[in-house]
C-alpha cells in the first residue's frame, strides 16, 4: 500500500525534475538551434543573414555556461545532497588608496564602481573555472540533457498523438505517455555523477583552494597558539609565581624572627608550608590544561579512560590497545574528547556517555555518544566549531548528529599514517 | 623498617632519605630508574617501598609498572606510590590484585613528615594510605555497585576515611563521634558488604578494595 501512495508521488516529482535538468543542460543546444532557425527562415542562401544568429550564438556560447553550471550545482546539492564546490576565483578586497584612486589588486580606477567592474572582467577572463564550466556545458546536453529530456519527449509525443484521429498515432501517444511514466523517476538521475565527474575544480583549482584553507589553518593556529601561550603565561604569574613570593618573604620573616618570637616563626613556617601545597596543587591543575600526565605516561586510551574517571557520568571506554600516535594529534583528540564530555555533562545533562576510540589504515577515529537531550550544533564562535577549527589543523573532521531530545553522537577523524 | 626509596629527582631522593632515617627507619637502597627499582624490590624485598611513578628511561609510568610487576611476583609486597598527580585509573590498577599493602599519595605529603611515615607504617601493616582527592572523586561519582548503595551516607563517609587508611579513632576525631560509635558503624556496614571474616585489618582491606574498585 505504501509503495502504491508513493509511486505516483515519485513518479510526478521525477517529471518535474526531469524537466528542469532538460530546460537547464540544452538551453545551450536550444539557443544554437535557435540561431539555425532564424538563418534559415531569413534565408540560408544570403551570407548576410547569418550574421545576427552568429552574434546570438557567440554571446550565448559565452555568457550562458556560467549561470547554467550554477544551477546544475544547486539542483544537485538541493536532490542529492553532493556538495560539489564551485572552485570560481574571488577577487580580494578593492581598497581605496590615499592618492584617491582605487586598487582591486589588478589595477588602479578612478572610481569603486570602475575598480569592481575592471576586477570582475579580469578575474572572469583569467578564471581556468571558465574552460571547465565550457567543457561542461557541451557534455551535459549528450549525457544527462538527452536522458532527461525523456519524459517531457514522451509526454509531447502523447499529446501530440491523441490529438490526431488515427490509430497509428493513438499507438505512438500510448506508447510516449508509457515512456514517460516508466522513465520519470529515474530519468534526472544521472546528471549527479555527470556534474560530481565534470564539474569538479581541476587539481590546478582544488589546489588553490588547499592554499587558501592552509593559509587560513595557519592564521587560526598561530593565533591559537599565541593566546594559549598568554594564558599560561599569565596563570603562572598570577599563581605559583605570585605564591612564590610570598613563601619566599615568609621564610625569610620566620628567619628574623626565630629568635625573638619563636612562636611568630613557627606560625609563618606553617603558612609557607600551606603556600607551597597550594601552589603545587596549582601547577598540577595548569599542568593538566597543557598537556595531561596520563597521556605522556599511558597515551590516548588510558588517558581517555583516566579522563572517564574523573567526570561525573558514567562513561564507558572502549579502546584499541595499545593506540600510540603523534604526541600533537593524541592531544588534539583527548582534548577533543574531554571538550565533548564536558558538553555531555554541561549541556545534554546526560548520565552516560561511551567513548569509542578506533584505529584504521587511514587515522584514529574517536566517537563520544551520551543520553543527553541533544541539539547540539556547530555554530560560529561556539565551543565546537573551535574544536573543528583545532582538528582541521590535522585535516581532522568533527560531525555531531544531535536531535532535540538527544541522543548526542559525535565523531572526531583525524588522518594518521600507521606507526 | 627497611625501605627501598625509587625517586629520579636527586635532591627528593636525598632528602626522602634523610627524613625517612631521621624517623628512625633504615634506607637499604635507592634506585633512580625503573629497572633499577625492580632489581631492588627483588633484591630486598623491602618492609615497603617508595616509588616515584615517572621515572626514566622513558620518563612515562615506569616506578608504577615496576611496583605493579614486583607485586605480582611477590603478592602483597607492600608499596607507597608518590606522584605529582593522582589518578583514579593508577589506584585501581594498584587495587585490582586486592591483597593491600598499598599507598598512593600526592608528593607533596612528604611535607608532612609525620603523616608521611604514619602512612609508610600502615601500608607496610598491609593497610592503605590513599590520597584524598582520590577517594573526594570517588565519592562524587553517583553510581556505586556491589552493596555499596546499601550504605547510609555516614556509613559511605566512614567508608571514605577507612580508604584514606585512617584509623577508627582518626575517623572518630575527623567526624566528631566516638570510638564505638565509629566500631558499630563500621560492623554494620561490614555486613552490608557481605565481610564476615573476624580479621579486622583484612575486613578493612576488602572493605575499601570493594569501595574503591566500584564499577
Amino acid at each position: 500500500m505504501r509503495r502504491l501512495g508513493t509511486w505516483p508521488a515519485r513518479v510526478g516529482v521525477g517529471f518535474v525534475r526531469a524537466c528542469a535538468v532538460a530546460a537547464v543542460s540544452l538551453l545551450v543546444p536550444a539557443v544554437w538551434a535557435a540561431a539555425a532557425a532564424l538563418g534559415i527562415w531569413w534565408g540560408p542562401g544570403n551570407p548576410w543573414s547569418w550574421t545576427a544568429p552568429f552574434a546570438i550564438v557567440c554571446v550565448g556560447t559565452l555568457a550562458l555556461p556560467r549561470p547554467v553550471c550554477r544551477t546544475i550545482r544547486f539542483l544537485v546539492a538541493r536532490w542529492a545532497a553532493t556538495v560539489i564546490p564551485a572552485g570560481y576565483r574571488q577577487g580580494g578586497p578593492v581598497t581605496r588608496l590615499s592618492t584617491g584612486y582605487w586598487w582591486n589588486g589588478f589595477s588602479y580606477e578612478r572610481s569603486r564602481r570602475d575598480a569592481v567592474l575592471d576586477q570582475k572582467m579580469r578575474l572572469w577572463w583569467s578564471d581556468p573555472a571558465n574552460w571547465r564550466d565550457l567543457r561542461f556545458t557541451g557534455i551535459v546536453p549528450f549525457t544527462a540533457g538527452v536522458v532527461a529530456a525523456l519524459p517531457p519527449a514522451g509526454v509531447a509525443a502523447a499529446v501530440l498523438g491523441f490529438a490526431r484521429p488515427e490509430t497509428a498515432a493513438h499507438l505512438v501517444g500510448g506508447l510516449g505517455l508509457v515512456v514517460a511514466v516508466a522513465s520519470a523517476p529515474y530519468a534526472w538521475r544521472p546528471v549527479v555523477p555527470v556534474a560530481v565527474r565534470f564539474l569538479r575544480p581541476s587539481p590546478a583549482m582544488a589546489l588553490a583552494d588547499r592554499v587558501d584553507e592552509l593559509t587560513a589553518q595557519r592564521a587560526d593556529a598561530t593565533v591559537a597558539q599565541a593566546a594559549e601561550i598568554r594564558r599560561i603565561e599569565r596563570d603562572l604569574h598570577d599563581g605559583a609565581q605570585a605564591r612564590l613570593v610570598a613563601l619566599g618573604l615568609s621564610v625569610a620573616t620566620a628567619g628574623k624572627l626565630m629568635d625573638s618570637d619563636p612562636d611568630q616563626a613557627r606560625a609563618l613556617m606553617r603558612d609557607a608550608q600551606a603556600g607551597a601545597t597550594a601552589s603545587l596543587a596549582e601547577l598540577r591543575e595548569l599542568i593538566r590544561g597543557i598537556s595531561p600526565p596520563v597521556l605522556n605516561e599511558r597515551g590516548l586510551a588510558d588517558a581517555v579512560r583516566a579522563l572517564a574517571l574523573d567526570m561525573p557520568l558514567d562513561v564507558a571506554v572502549s579502546a584499541a590497545t595499545p593506540l600510540r600516535l603523534d604526541p600533537p594529534i593524541e592531544s588534539a583528540v583527548y582534548f577533543g574528547i574531554a571538550e565533548l564530555l564536558t558538553n555531555a555533562v554541561k549541556h545534554a545533562r546526560a548520565t552516560r556517555a561511551y567513548v569509542t576510540l578506533t584505529r584504521d589504515d587511514t587515522g584514529v577515529i574517536a566517537e563520544v555518544e551520551d543520553d543527553g537531550r541533544g541539539g547540539a550544533g556547530i555554530r560560529t564562535g561556539g565551543g565546537l566549531a573551535g574544536l573543528r577549527r583545532r582538528l582541521a589543523a590535522f585535516d581532522g573532521t568533527l560531525e555531531i548528529t544531535s536531535p532535540p531530545g538527544g541522543p548526542t553522537r559525535a565523531r572526531m577523524m583525524v588522518p594518521c599514517e600507521s606507526l | 623498617m627497611r625501605i627501598v626509596v625509587a625517586e629520579d629527582l636527586y635532591l627528593l631522593r636525598d632528602g626522602m632519605v634523610r627524613l625517612i632515617e631521621a624517623c628512625g627507619h633504615e634506607v637499604v637502597a635507592t634506585a633512580a630508574t625503573g629497572p633499577e627499582t625492580l632489581d631492588a624490590l627483588r633484591t630486598w624485598r623491602p618492609d615497603v617501598s617508595v616509588i616515584d611513578v615517572r621515572m626514566p628511561p622513558n620518563q612515562s609510568d615506569e616506578g608504577l609498572q615496576a611496583a605493579l610487576a614486583a607485586r605480582r611476583e611477590m603478592p602483597g609486597l607492600p608499596v607507597l606510590i608518590l606522584s605529582q598527580h593522582v589518578e583514579q585509573l593508577y589506584a585501581r590498577e594498584l587495587l585490582a590484585d586486592g591483597s593491600g599493602g598499598v599507598g598512593y599519595l600526592l608528593k607533596e605529603s612528604v611535607f608532612d613528615a609525620d603523616q608521611f611515615i604514619g602512612a609508610l607504617e600502615r601500608v607496610a601493616a598491609g593497610g592503605t594510605a590513599m590520597d584524598p582527592s582520590v577517594i573526594a572523586k570517588l565519592l562524587s561519582n553517583s553510581s556505586p555497585g556491589r552493596g555499596l548503595e546499601q550504605l547510609t551516607e555516614r556509613e559511605y563517609s566512614v567508608l571514605g576515611l577507612m580508604a584514606e587508611g585512617l584509623s577508627n579513632q582518626a575517623i572518630g576525631r575527623r567526624l566528631f563521634l566516638s570510638d564505638s560509635a565509629i566500631s558499630k558503624y563500621t560492623t554494620t556496614m561490614f555486613g552490608k558488604l557481605g565481610l564476615n571474616d573476624d580479621d579486622d585489618s583484612n575486613r578493612r582491606v576488602r572493605a575499601v578494595l570493594t569501595y574503591l574498585n566500584k564499577p
